[in-house]
């Protein structure tokens, strides 16, 4: 027996020593791991409470439940900011199938839960079960579908996953990018209680202490309300070393004020109370370097770093039979086109974003620059050429009131419509609404209810309640960025025509693209097919797209590891958080 | 009495039962839901919506939501809420006790100078002193807690870059934000009452400036009214001391309305003391029901209205209980 228990010692001795670590790479960080200092606290500040700790039924996404459930977590496969390349992190190794049907996964050998168990490939393998079951309600059930067919994992020896899709997909990498859940927990829960078990774990009643977890750092306190403390995991730096071999995270401490909303957050940065701050814009700006100057803090200001990933635009309703004059007038391509000239996109960045803003042409936003095709016809501010279009579709006298009528006598008028208290908006909605009343077309822009204006966007049928809307979109992917409910037609954010078929050839074709472009797994090849997506909505321009706001990040100036230049940006991050440590 | 309370106990049901119809009618005028926020995101199937909106009951007709609700109000539960799908009590829990925490010291500091104020300006009429405590108390009425506040923090860091200035004191004298300090932990029980009082300085006093100017005003008309009454006459005749009649003869019958209004002070307890807490970053209640509001987190919303309305209808028995206890001319038969 006695030989026995040694010899299990020594292979699992000879396991550990074939346990290779994640090593992260220096390209990460603008630090070297000599400069490193290890200790220290990074403190940032929540907008509100977390909803839950359960990080299968969690829906939220700010920077805790960011952290926690997906970024920071021990996610089979991880991209850097450096590039857009897929690398094994819980995983040791991976491949895809030639066909791009399937994809091996070796779960990696020596990671750990925060409590010291191990991290096997169950934990991920309950992942994909947890989720794809409709009764538990996770947040990331759709994520498991292409259209109506479902993607399966299957699990393959005793630290393998197989990754099965119905179709070559180019997302078929951020879906394998799972994060695992404690099979001792969850599993246990599942088994015992099904899934109404499941959804009663860790709400946020439970003591988060008693949790456990993947990351760098877990949570020890949580004071509804005030605050949440994460310290570091003693387990974590045993699978992931700086490329001097020395264990992260550098920091001990990683700390969350809840501050209640953005006002009181930035109260907190001036406070010194907190060591990072994303200003909204350039007035919060202004005050955090008036402090700087005054000497109250010490503090790095990054203005205007990258677009935001998110777009605004205004969308014409094609579905509105009880109005055939409208109806006719906003299936007009011409008409649309008129419209795209007196945009001023200028005026909107500089009126409404004080100079921060990026013009916007197609459907992807400006941060996606590699799939952004800057070719597309982008109809320029020209009111001149608005009135020729304008000319060109029958309005092409103007009435007593210097509004523009065709040949029955009737106006070009429309209500734009936007959601009230968004005072970017209703900006935008003013001052193009302005500039297509200097040509003579009636724009009466009106502030709604949001959800209201949801209600109205998203209707379906024929006869759709609305003029024209303008909203925005957030979101954004890297591998594929055109969303899946948006380009093909009889989707439900496909607005401009929610009727159940395509109405135009260019839709029919966009959404065949959409379709193809998913499945073409060469990069290069899928975005010269995004590219033509993007040419051909320009063409039929169903979605004016104004501006796209710019990011700015201001962090304490001890904070040092973080991203070099130009991989900063709502995408990318700021930081990884195990390569940041405070100068003291 | 016992009668008198067991009967308008009874009286209590009805009202109760319309103002929660009421209450439920109103939110469900409200258009969308909190799941229409979803809609929006490009790769959530509609499917899947419906089935989130199923699992909470918003597809069934709204007669049905309501008895539901009140099914659940009958044995004290008062809902689920969908944004962290944990129950309502346990959610606005301790936000309301944070609440009260606020409010009691905003009271305390209210009583503290408003009763001093309103007795020098009865004893003292037309004084210097009495125009300054009207001009601030005025000031105090027409400025609202939440523009004071934002005014307070301002004061705060100027104050801070005059103190490193000259001192080379480059801290705040007051938090701008928050309850507790980030090492309030690691604190003795001593100190963890004080870091909380101090956080609870200036929010307190920003909401009890809003009332002190009602407060003042009223207590020294009372107080004028009792001083030139014939028993005050009486009492100064027969010798009783200046001080003796301003505080014992003369306040106690004019903080009666004051001590009967003592009940209508609960739901203003745990109501919240309204968009102080939100500039200040407190914890307590209105950032609570302003996040439910926002994000259509209904259950939340009726909760806590529930609460109030409770508190409410207790709160005027209290008062009228109490008018009788201090007011010997008043008799409940």
């Amino acid at each position: 027996m006695k030989r026995l228990l040694t010899l299990i010692s020594l292979m699992a001795l000879a396991a550990s020593a074939f346990a290779q670590p994640f090593v992260w790479p220096d390209s990460w960080s603008n630090a070297t791991p000599g400069e490193a200092v290890r200790g220290g606290e990074l403190r940032i500040s929540l907008i509100g409470d977390p909803r839950t700790f359960n990080p299968v039924t969690s829906a939220e996404s700010q920077a805790l439940s960011d952290y926690l459930f997906t970024n920071g977590a021990a996610v089979l496969i991880i991209r850097g900011p450096d590039s857009d390349e897929w690398l094994p992190y819980g995983a040791s190794s991976f491949t895809a199938s030639e066909d791009g049907m399937t994809v091996d996964v070796t779960v990696r050998d020596g990671m750990k839960w925060s409590d010291g168990s191990p991290i096997t490939a169950q934990d991920y393998y309950l992942r994909y079960v947890l989720e794809t079951d409709p009764d538990i309600g996770s947040n990331g059930y759709d994520s498991w579908f292409m259209g109506d067919d479902q993607i399966t994992v299957e699990k393959v020896g005793d630290n393998g996953l197989r990754f099965h899709f119905p179709r070559p997909d180019r997302l078929a990498f951020p879906v394998v990018a799972v994060a695992p859940v404690p099979d001792a927990v969850f599993g246990a829960a599942y088994r015992s209680g099904g899934a109404e078990a499941v959804k009663a774990l860790w709400g946020t009643d439970v003591d988060v202490a008693s949790t456990i977890w993947s990351n760098a750092f877990v949570p020890t306190v949580f004071q509804p309300g005030e605050r949440i403390i994460l310290q570091r995991n003693p387990y974590f730096g045993e699978w992931n070393v700086d490329s001097a071999g020395n264990a992260l995270p550098y920091l001990d401490t990683y700390s969350m004020t809840i501050a209640g909303d953005l006002d009181s957050a930035l109260n907190l940065y001036l406070a010194g109370d907190i060591d990072q701050f994303s200003p909204r814009n350039l007035d919060d700006i202004g005050v955090i370097n008036n402090a700087v100057n005054n000497g109250d803090i010490d503090v790095t200001v990054m203005e205007s770093v990258s677009p935001v990933a998110s777009s605004q635009f205004i969308v014409w309703n094609w579905n509105k039979a009880s109005d055939p004059d409208k109806q006719a007038l906003f299936r007009n391509a011409n008409f649309r086109r008129a419209m795209a000239h007196v945009m001023d996109r200028d005026a909107i960045i500089d009126l409404v974003y004080n100079g921060a803003g990026l013009p916007m042409y197609t459907n992807v936003y400006p941060i996606n620059d590699y799939w952004v095709n800057h070719d597309v016809e982008k109809y320029p501010y020209d009111p001149e050429k608005a009135s020729e279009l304008m000319a060109s579709i029958g309005y092409d006298r103007k009435n007593a009131d210097g509004l523009l009528i065709n040949a029955e006598g009737k106006t070009a008028s429309f209500i734009l419509a936007t959601n009230a208290g968004n005072t970017a908006r209703e900006q935008i909605a003013a001052i193009f609404g302005d500039a297509a009343r200097e040509i003579g077309v009636d724009v009466q822009v009106q502030a709604i209810d949001f959800n209201l204006l949801v209600d109205q966007l998203l209707s379906e049928g024929e006869d759709r309640p609305f003029d024209a809307i303008l909203i925005g979109l957030t979101g954004g992917s890297r591998d594929w960025p055109f969303g899946v409910n948006v380009i093909p037609c009889a989707t439900n954010l496909h607005m401009y025509n929610t009727s159940d078929a395509c109405i135009t050839a260019q839709e029919t074709l966009m959404g065949q693209l959409f379709n193809v472009g998913r499945e073409t797994l060469d990069t290069e090849a899928a975005r010269d097919i995004g590219y033509e997506i993007q040419a051909t909505e320009a063409d039929l321009m169903p979605i004016l797209y104004a501006v796209s706001p710019m990011a700015h990040y201001s962090w304490s100036a001890s904070l040092h590891g973080y991203h070099n230049e130009g991989q900063i940006n709502p995408l990318l991050g700021a930081y990884e958080l195990p390569l940041v440590f405070m100068a003291r | 009495m016992f009668v008198y309370i067991i009967k308008r106990l009874f009286q209590l049901i009805p009202t109760f039962i319309g103002a929660t119809m009421l209450m439920f009618l109103i939110s469900q005028l409200v258009p969308g839901d909190f799941f229409k926020a979803k809609e929006l995101e490009p790769n959530v199937r509609p499917e899947t919506i419906q089935r989130m909106r199923a699992e909470f009951g918003l597809d069934k007709p709204v007669y049905v939501q309501y008895v539901n609700w009140m099914k659940n109000l009958a044995v004290g539960n008062l809902g689920q809420s969908f944004v962290s799908n944990q129950p309502v009590w346990q959610r606005i829990a301790r936000p309301m006790r944070n609440s009260m925490y606020l409010a009691i010291l905003s009271i305390i500091l209210l009583w503290l100078v408003s009763i001093p104020a309103g007795v020098y300006s009865a004893v003292r009429q037309y004084s210097f002193g009495d125009q300054a405590v009207s001009v601030i108390s005025y000031l105090g009425l027409a400025t609202p807690n939440f523009f004071l506040a934002q005014v307070i923090i301002l004061a705060l860091f100027l104050t801070r870059t005059l103190t490193k200035d000259w001192f080379g004191f480059n801290q705040l004298i007051f938090p701008v934000a928050g309850m507790t300090s980030s090492n309030y932990l690691s604190m003795s029980p001593w100190n963890q009452f004080w870091d909380v009082m101090w956080h609870m300085f200036i929010p307190s006093l920003v909401v009890a400036t809003s009332g002190m100017a009602g407060f003042t005003r009223v207590l020294r008309a009372q107080m004028i009214e009792y001083l030139g009454s014939d028993f005050i006459r009486t009492a100064r005749a027969k010798g009783v001391g200046h001080t003796k009649v301003t505080y014992k003869h003369a306040l106690r019958p004019a903080i009666i309305p004051f001590v009967a209004g003592i009940g209508n002070l609960l739901p203003a307890l745990v109501g919240g003391a309204g968009l102080v807490e939100v500039v200040m970053s407190w914890p307590g209640i209105t950032p609570t029901f302003l996040t439910a509001l926002q994000s259509q987190d209904i259950y939340v919303v009726l909760g806590l209205l529930v609460i109030t309305t409770l508190l409410l209808m207790a709160g005027n028995l209290i008062s009228d209980l109490l008018l009788a206890a201090v007011d010997p001319r008043i008799r409940y038969n």
